[in-house]
This record gives structure tokens, C-alpha cells and sequence, in this order.
């Protein structure tokens, strides 16, 4: 590994590190655990596109575009009628993606509420259960 | 952690709701309490908790239906709120110091809406105003950027009078209620800040129960009526 990856032109033995962006100029993100309590069992495809609607409806395409949302995960609980998942998005829209998540009312005919659990930036800290 | 009311649900039998999922479903949020506030009717089972407060939402056509069905409830139930529809029925809910809250005043139906003088009216006579956002979630387009301008439009009316406002789901099912924090990032869109959305969900609500708001001699009628 070789130091001094951030000034000059890059050589051939840096370029294996330059692959990876500096922690310095690394986006900051928010990962939001959210749980969804729906009728009946959701496709993960379904409620990204429903999301995503929900944004632009709410913010346009621009408004949307600096959210930066990446669905990281989601799947259907067993048990009851509910799922959990998790979002990415830049640190500062962390409010504009939860009034987009509470605008959504059904997904693909079922109805459905959402609400955030728990707000993180990292995955790890997202997921860790409480207590 | 302060404690978070929704004082506008709808439930069995006017909707498909039961009482008890509601329950459920709202402690899981992290509410305190939640009123069922059905249309003309308070609910008749009781229920052995504080988490459900009785309600009842006046719907009325004329002013002199909507007194008639003021007189006919007030002092049976805790919570007397008024159906919100055209400016003149607005205008009387406001102008009677029995009723507690304005439900969906602003015009969320497409009629009606508040002036600054029924907003005047309803400071004076302690009646909530409340900003449903239940018309957020379940509109799109044209009609939300709608409902939005004119929340802003009695926001400003609110904060120049000082009227207690309160945020409710006007929920229809378990699916329609929203946690508390969603609830204030929905009022962030038409311009509240999260210092009046919190207080708008436990302070004024908790206040409204109350009858912080009310003149003293309507606190003593209501103690008298049995």
C-alpha cells in the first residue's frame, strides 16, 4: 500500500488504491431502518418503484436525485403481516425520505404504513438490536 | 419521551377498524393515547384503558343541525370535535365554546376553508383547529399541492392568533395511522416547524383533554353534568 493517494497523476502501482474513494471525500449517509405493515406479502421490486414514486410526487426529479436513496435490503417478516428493510440516503434528506415513506398508502393494491425504526450511519449500527 | 395523542380515528363500526388492532398498532408507534372519534356516534363498548378516549365527530348540513347536535353530546363525551366542511358551518363550530376541536378544516374535501376571523373565534373560544394529514398520504398531484397551500395558508392564521392546533392521521384502518416522528416530518411539508409539530401532537392535544383553553364557567357546567 503506498501513501499519498490524493495529489498528483496516479502511477501505475496506486492505481489498485485509487479504486476506493477517500473517507475524506466519501458522501455522509444515513441508513434507515424502516418497518412496513402491509395486508399482504410484498415484492421488494414493488415498494422500491412505490417509494420512488412517493419522491418524485413529493420532491421532483431534482429534489430526488439529491437523496441519493439505495434500497439496501428488504424482506417479508413470517409471522405477522409486516416487513423490515433498509434505505441509504445522504445524511441532511433524512427527514424528506421519511415524509416520502409515510405518504405511501398501498403497494401494488395492498395497503400498506410505513415507519422508521431506527436512523444510523452504518449499516451495522442500523441493524444492532436495541438493548 | 413525551406522550403523543392522535385525536381523530375512525373505527369499527363506522370503519373495518377494530378497536383493539388500533390499540395495538398505536402503543407499537409509540402514541399515548388515541381518540375514536366516529361520526355522530361515540363508541358504545368500554374498553378497561386509558389509551382510548371516547369521541365523537359532529357531521351536520345546516347551523342549526350542527347546535342541536352539539347540545346533544356535550358533557357525554370527552371529546367533541366538528366535522369541517363549508365556511358557514366553520364559522358556528368555532363560535360555540362546547366543541373541542375543527376536524379537517382546510378545505381537504374541496369546500370550504377558514378565514382570520374564524380563526380569531376559535382562539377565543378554545376550539382546536387540526391539520389533517391523512389528506397528505392519500392524495397525489394537483389536489395535495392544494390541500398544502391552504394548511400554509392557516398555519399563518394559527401562529398570528395563537390558536391551538393539533396534527391527526384521520385514520380509517390500521394501515392510515402513522408513528409520531412521520407525523411531524408530514407537517415539515406545508412549512411547521418541529418545535409546533411536537407540541401540536402532545402539549396541545394533552391540553384539549384538559380544557386548558376553556373559560372557567364551561369547566364548571361540564363537572355538574353527570
Amino acid at each position: 500500500m503506498e501513501k499519498g493517494t490524493g495529489g498528483g497523476a496516479p502511477t501505475k502501482s496506486t492505481m489498485n488504491v485509487l479504486l476506493y474513494m477517500p473517507p475524506s471525500l466519501r458522501e455522509r449517509r444515513r441508513y434507515l431502518l424502516f418497518e412496513v405493515m402491509c395486508e399482504r406479502e410484498l415484492d421488494k421490486r414493488d415498494l422500491l418503484k412505490e417509494i420512488w414514486d412517493s419522491i418524485y410526487s413529493l420532491y421532483g426529479d431534482v429534489g430526488g436525485g439529491e437523496i441519493k436513496l439505495r434500497l439496501i435490503e428488504y424482506h417479508n417478516r413470517e409471522e405477522r403481516k409486516s416487513g423490515v428493510g433498509i434505505l441509504r440516503c445522504t445524511h441532511d434528506k433524512v427527514e424528506e425520505v421519511r415524509a416520502s415513506l409515510a405518504c405511501i398508502h398501498s403497494v401494488n393494491g395492498a395497503r400498506v404504513g410505513i415507519r422508521v425504526i431506527k436512523i444510523s450511519g452504518t449499516i451495522k449500527g442500523a441493524t444492532r438490536l436495541r438493548r | 419521551m413525551p406522550n403523543f395523542f392522535d385525536l381523530n380515528v375512525h373505527a369499527y363500526p363506522e370503519t373495518e377498524a377494530p378497536i383493539e388492532e388500533l390499540l395495538r398498532v398505536a402503543k407499537r408507534y409509540g402514541y399515548a393515547g388515541i381518540a375514536i372519534t366516529n361520526h355522530d356516534e361515540s363508541v358504545k363498548e368500554r374498553l378497561n384503558s386509558n389509551f382510548i378516549i371516547t369521541g365523537v365527530e359532529i357531521r351536520a348540513n345546516s347551523v342549526l343541525e350542527l347546535k342541536r347536535k352539539v347540545t346533544l353530546h356535550w358533557g357525554k363525551v370527552p371529546l367533541l370535535a366538528v366535522h369541517g366542511s363549508d365556511d358557514k358551518l366553520n364559522r358556528a363550530a368555532v363560535e360555540d365554546s362546547r366543541v373541542d376541536i375543527l376536524a379537517h378544516p382546510c378545505g381537504e374535501k374541496g369546500e370550504g376553508e377558514l378565514n382570520h376571523v374564524s380563526v380569531r373565534y376559535a382562539a377565543a373560544n378554545g376550539v382546536a383547529i387540526d391539520f389533517n394529514l391523512g389528506a397528505l398520504i392519500h392524495n397525489r398531484r394537483s389536489e395535495r399541492a392544494r390541500i398544502l397551500d391552504k394548511m400554509r395558508e392557516t398555519l399563518k392564521l394559527v401562529r398570528k392568533y395563537n390558536t391551538p392546533m393539533i396534527l391527526t392521521s384521520n385514520a380509517h384502518s390500521i394501515y392510515d395511522l402513522r408513528a409520531p416522528q412521520e407525523m411531524i416530518a408530514l407537517a415539515a411539508l406545508f412549512g411547521m416547524s418541529k418545535e409546533e409539530a411536537t407540541s401540536a401532537l402532545c402539549d396541545i392535544p394533552q391540553g384539549i383533554l384538559e380544557k386548558r383553553w376553556k373559560k372557567e364557567r364551561e369547566v364548571e357546567l361540564l363537572r355538574r353534568v353527570p
